[in-house]
């Protein structure tokens, strides 16, 4: 609760050193505060403890999911230093807005209340369409965030909608209740009820862009600022999948859900390999890579086994650390290539800046799952729960969609490692080779000790 | 201990390279560390008593069955012995080749050698999974860097065709993991797994598809004449020489004692594709106008009759397969080393613009000679001793007759395109203006105890039966007992 107070707070706090018009401090100051929430949370206070009379439950999912998004978050801010550093103005609104959003997703992480459910996802996601329209004068940018925005609400209309169905059934927003009326034998025949969970699964669907919800991640990811882009395709990511754990397991997961999750995952796997193999933009590849990544979340969650969230944890954590240090490195590439995005501004890299494509390296091979990185790991521990749940085709076929997904990592490894005619001029910020050296790291420490994930 | 050390000293001296970037020295370094690891492997061979070895046993991620497991029995020593032989033939036949970036050039392939290393010596199956994909990643960078002119395209195939392999082996390994009580993956308790035949005809598949691939058989062989040929010399023996002997000690780690059943059910199968494909292989490298392309397709034929020895599951096969192996790697390095001179004399390795050289070159046409004795099996080389086991093996299988003459007529085939390219490169008129320079002390040095293993183990292959006869005995009884 008091992490929830603090990152409210930190937010308002922002603004305010933005009105004073000193924009270096912000980021520090940002930084300082979410660490705070961090050894909040990690304090354990009032943990497993029914909070906001039963709305929101602390419990060791969400200390760890909260912590893996405030230290994501926290990188995504210190990229900030120098991606905002041209900014004249309103520079405080985005990480305040950034701080907001994830205020939502400590919701999301931890409800115990469908309603809660609703009011996370809605804090997370108002602050990212404004983020999303964060270049003021950008036609893409504006495009991003009135998409963006039209389909989210879209999508939440369905999700409140599937809320309302479950409550007709069970006469309560509580999960407790929900779960109870879940496991007795109507759960799994109610007609309401497997409508009304169908209906709030397409809500959290769209929010993780899973096929055939897919359809806004590529554009708002391609128009949105760079830094938001990560921020979406990480936080919001692992934020969306842990409320979906958490919905998922409360429902026992009747024949109909079961079904449903499959029929998405087996789309999802396929629609963001295949289309991932015609990008040639570096932005909309990330957008496809991570509808592709999706798939494997979600065969996880459909798995639904003892080690769901550990697997989930381990996953997003890991796959979010590469992205970061991805989009920062695109931002350099971005920047010495007069604003192009094709995924031929990274030729020359390894010329330019060798350590610099070697951690390039082992981001994307980390998100291709070749062993030793973290990525391998987070496949095969996905496979492992696929395989002991019974879905042996369907391991079969993301194993296969696996193999498609190396291909387009490897064309952009390759790039790196290609002499340019011209040499590409980079020009590294101390800060941002720090936290691109930290992810390339992290992902291999995390893959050769993965017990140090283990929550 | 000494297997420890084996394993790390060429992952050291890589770094080492990686770090310092010699120029100068780079090549007499890492030529050093490849003879002080042959030592260290000849130290095992000379300690080894006939029982398996375990040296390191830690847990890693148990949970999933992850374990550093490192040992060897008598089919490991082999290839580890093999690997620690061949690599500083491979560092060696650098020294002539003018590459850019030496000390980059050799830490990629010490790093392989290492990786190589740590699969033959790896007890858990996804540990060896796990050297299994390291040992790709060297070889993709020496082709992305030093290879030929389309070796972008290339490249990306070659990584894709085996990680494909690679990753559908993993699926084969979660499943036996989930199957396994103990969630373990080591190969002892893997063995143990009774799995229904069903289950078995399937797993076969998945878990023989990489070594396939690794091997290659037909018809999984597409990415290999490419890939030999626009490889950097020393890559192509890293590929030829060792790489795919992982094939073919992952099929008798994984296939024979996991699901017996299912290869039991599909071994004709492969057998007739095996040796199809190297009568295929050799056809077509009869009408090759490369030389490295018709080593490339002289190695795929090799390959395919290894396969077909190793599948008939009966101690000739098995032990001829292990020991053709061995002299496979031992050929095909003396060859692709006798392409580089050659391509370095004549300046491109189209065997259109060679003949003739043999007036020029005596003593390097001589070489060649002697090395092709071993490539068409001629008695008293090491070949023919593989070979004709091989054959016996094939021979008391059912319908074994013709089988055993299909195979037969690979050799048949080999002398006909090996003898044909000889001619057309070093016999025939002289048609060279300028002087061509002989073979000098360098390839002297090289080719001669290439030669020399080859003809001393010709002549007395016990050592290495013995070798593997312990653990192919082993193997073969869980057959006997399956029947």
């Amino acid at each position: 609760m008091s992490a929830l107070i603090l990152a409210s707070i930190l937010g308002v706090l922002l603004l305010y050193l933005g009105l004073w018009g000193n924009k270096k401090v912000l980021a520090p100051v940002g930084i300082a505060g979410l660490l705070g929430t961090l050894a909040l949370i990690q304090s354990g206070w009032y943990m497993d403890f029914p909070m906001f009379d039963h709305m929101v439950r602390f419990d060791g999912f969400s200390k760890a999911f909260n912590g893996a998004m405030i230290l994501i978050t926290v990188l995504i801010f210190l990229f900030g230093i120098d991606y905002y550093e041209k900014m004249k103005e309103h520079v405080a609104e985005h990480y305040a807005l950034m701080v907001f959003s994830l205020t939502g997703a400590f919701l999301l992480t931890s409800y115990s209340n469908l309603l809660v459910l609703f009011l996370g996802i809605e804090i997370l996601s108002i602050p990212l369409y404004v983020l999303a329209g964060g270049k003021r004068h950008s036609f893409r940018s504006g495009e991003a965030a009135f998409k963006y925005f039209l389909l989210g609400s879209f999508a939440t209309a369905f999700f409140l909608m599937g809320i309302a169905l479950i409550y007709g059934v069970t006469a309560s927003f509580d999960l407790g209740k929900v779960q109870a009326f879940a496991g007795s034998a109507d759960g799994g025949t109610n007609m309401l009820f497997l409508l009304g969970l169908f209906f709030t699964a397409i809500g959290l669907s769209f929010k993780v862009a899973a096929v055939p919800f897919h359809f806004w991640s590529p554009d708002v990811y391609e128009g949105s600022p760079t830094l938001v882009t990560a921020f979406m395709s990480t936080v919001v990511k692992t934020a969306a999948f842990a409320g979906f754990y958490r919905l998922v397991d409360m429902t026992a997961m009747p024949e109909a859900l079961s079904r449903t999750l499959l029929v998405m995952t087996i789309l999802t796997l396929l629609v963001g390999n295949i289309v991932a193999l015609r990008q040639s933009q570096f932005k909309r590849l990330m957008a496809y890579s991570s509808i592709a990544h999706s798939g494997f979340l979600l065969m996880a969650l459909l798995s639904n086994g003892g080690l769901t969230p550990q697997v989930l944890f381990y996953y997003t954590f890991t796959y979010a650390l590469a992205t970061v240090g991805l989009f920062i490195v695109l931002t350099l590439a971005k920047r010495a290539a007069n604003g192009d995005e094709n995924i031929r501004i990274f030729r020359g890299l390894f010329r330019a800046k060798p350590w610099l494509a070697i951690v390039t390296m082992l981001l994307l091979l980390s998100l291709a799952g070749i062993p030793l990185t973290a990525g391998f790991i987070a496949k095969y521990q996905v496979f492992l729960l696929a395989l002991e749940a019974g879905f042996i085709k369907t391991t079969v076929f993301a194993v296969i969609m696996a193999v498609v997904g190396i291909y387009y990592y490897v064309l952009v490894i390759r790039e790196a490692f290609t002499p340019a005619a011209t040499e590409p001029v980079l020009v590294v910020a101390p800060v941002n080779w720090f936290v691109v050296s930290l992810c390339g790291l992290s992902v291999v420490i995390f893959g050769a000790l993965p017990w140090l994930l283990a929550y | 201990m000494v297997l420890l050390i084996l394993l790390l000293l060429p992952l050291f001296t890589a770094t080492l390279l990686v770090v310092t970037r010699p120029t100068n020295v780079a090549r007499a370094i890492a030529l050093v560390s490849s003879l002080v690891t042959l030592g260290l492997a000849l130290w095992l061979w000379h300690t080894y008593t006939g029982q398996p070895v375990t040296v390191i046993d830690r847990d890693w991620v148990p949970a999933w069955g992850l374990r550093v497991l490192l040992g060897y029995d008598g089919t490991g020593l082999l290839m580890l012995l093999l690997t620690a032989l061949m690599f500083p033939f491979i560092i060696a036949a650098g020294f002539k080749q003018d590459l850019r970036h030496p000390s980059f050039v050799n830490a990629l392939l010490l790093y392989s050698q290492s990786f190589l290393l740590g699969v033959f010596m790896a007890q858990n199956a996804f540990l060896f999974y796990i050297f299994y994909e390291l040992a790709l990643l060297p070889v993709f960078f020496l082709l992305l860097y030093w290879g030929g002119e389309r070796r972008r395209a290339i490249t990306v195939r070659f990584f894709i065709y085996t990680l494909l392999g690679g990753l559908s082996l993993l699926f084969g390994i979660a499943y036996c993991v989930v199957q396994e009580p103990s969630h373990s993956a080591d190969f002892s308790k893997l063995a143990a797994l009774d799995l229904p035949f069903d289950v078995q005809v399937w797993l076969f598949w998945a878990l023989f598809l990489a070594f396939a691939i690794k091997l290659p058989i037909f018809p999984f062989h597409s990415w290999q004449p490419d890939t030999y040929t626009m490889a950097p010399l020393q890559g192509t023996m890293v590929l030829a020489g060792v790489m795919l002997k992982m094939g073919l000690y992952g099929t008798l780690k994984f296939i024979f004692p996991i699901v017996p059943l299912g290869a039991d059910h599909w071994r004709e199968l492969v057998i007739w594709l095996s040796i199809f494909g190297a009568i295929y292989a050799a056809v077509i490298a009869f009408r090759q106008t490369d030389l490295k392309r018709l080593v490339a397709y002289s190695s795929l034929s090799h390959v395919g009759i290894l396969t077909a020895g190793l599948f008939a599951w009966n101690t000739y096969g098995v032990s001829g397969s292990l020991y053709q192996a061995f002299a496979h790697a031992v050929l095909v390095i003396a060859l692709l080393y006798i392409v580089g001179v050659v391509k370095d004399r004549v300046g491109s390795s189209e065997i259109g613009a060679m003949g003739g050289m043999k007036l020029k070159t005596p003593r390097l046409a001589a070489l060649f000679l002697l090395v092709l004795l071993n490539a068409v099996a001629l008695p008293l080389t090491q070949s023919f001793i593989g070979e004709w086991l091989m054959f016996n093996g094939l021979w008391q299988l059912e319908n074994g007759g013709w089988i055993t003459l299909a195979a037969v007529s690979t050799i048949v085939l080999g002398a006909i395109y090996m003898l044909y390219a000889y001619q057309r490169v070093m016999l025939g008129p002289d048609r060279w203006k300028l002087e061509l320079n002989d073979a000098d002390r360098h390839d002297h040095l090289f080719l001669i105890p290439l030669i020399a293993i080859t003809l001393v183990l010709g002549v007395y292959p016990q050592p290495i039966l013995d070798l593997v006869n312990g653990p192919v005995q082993q193997m073969l009884s869980t057959f006997t007992a399956l029947n």
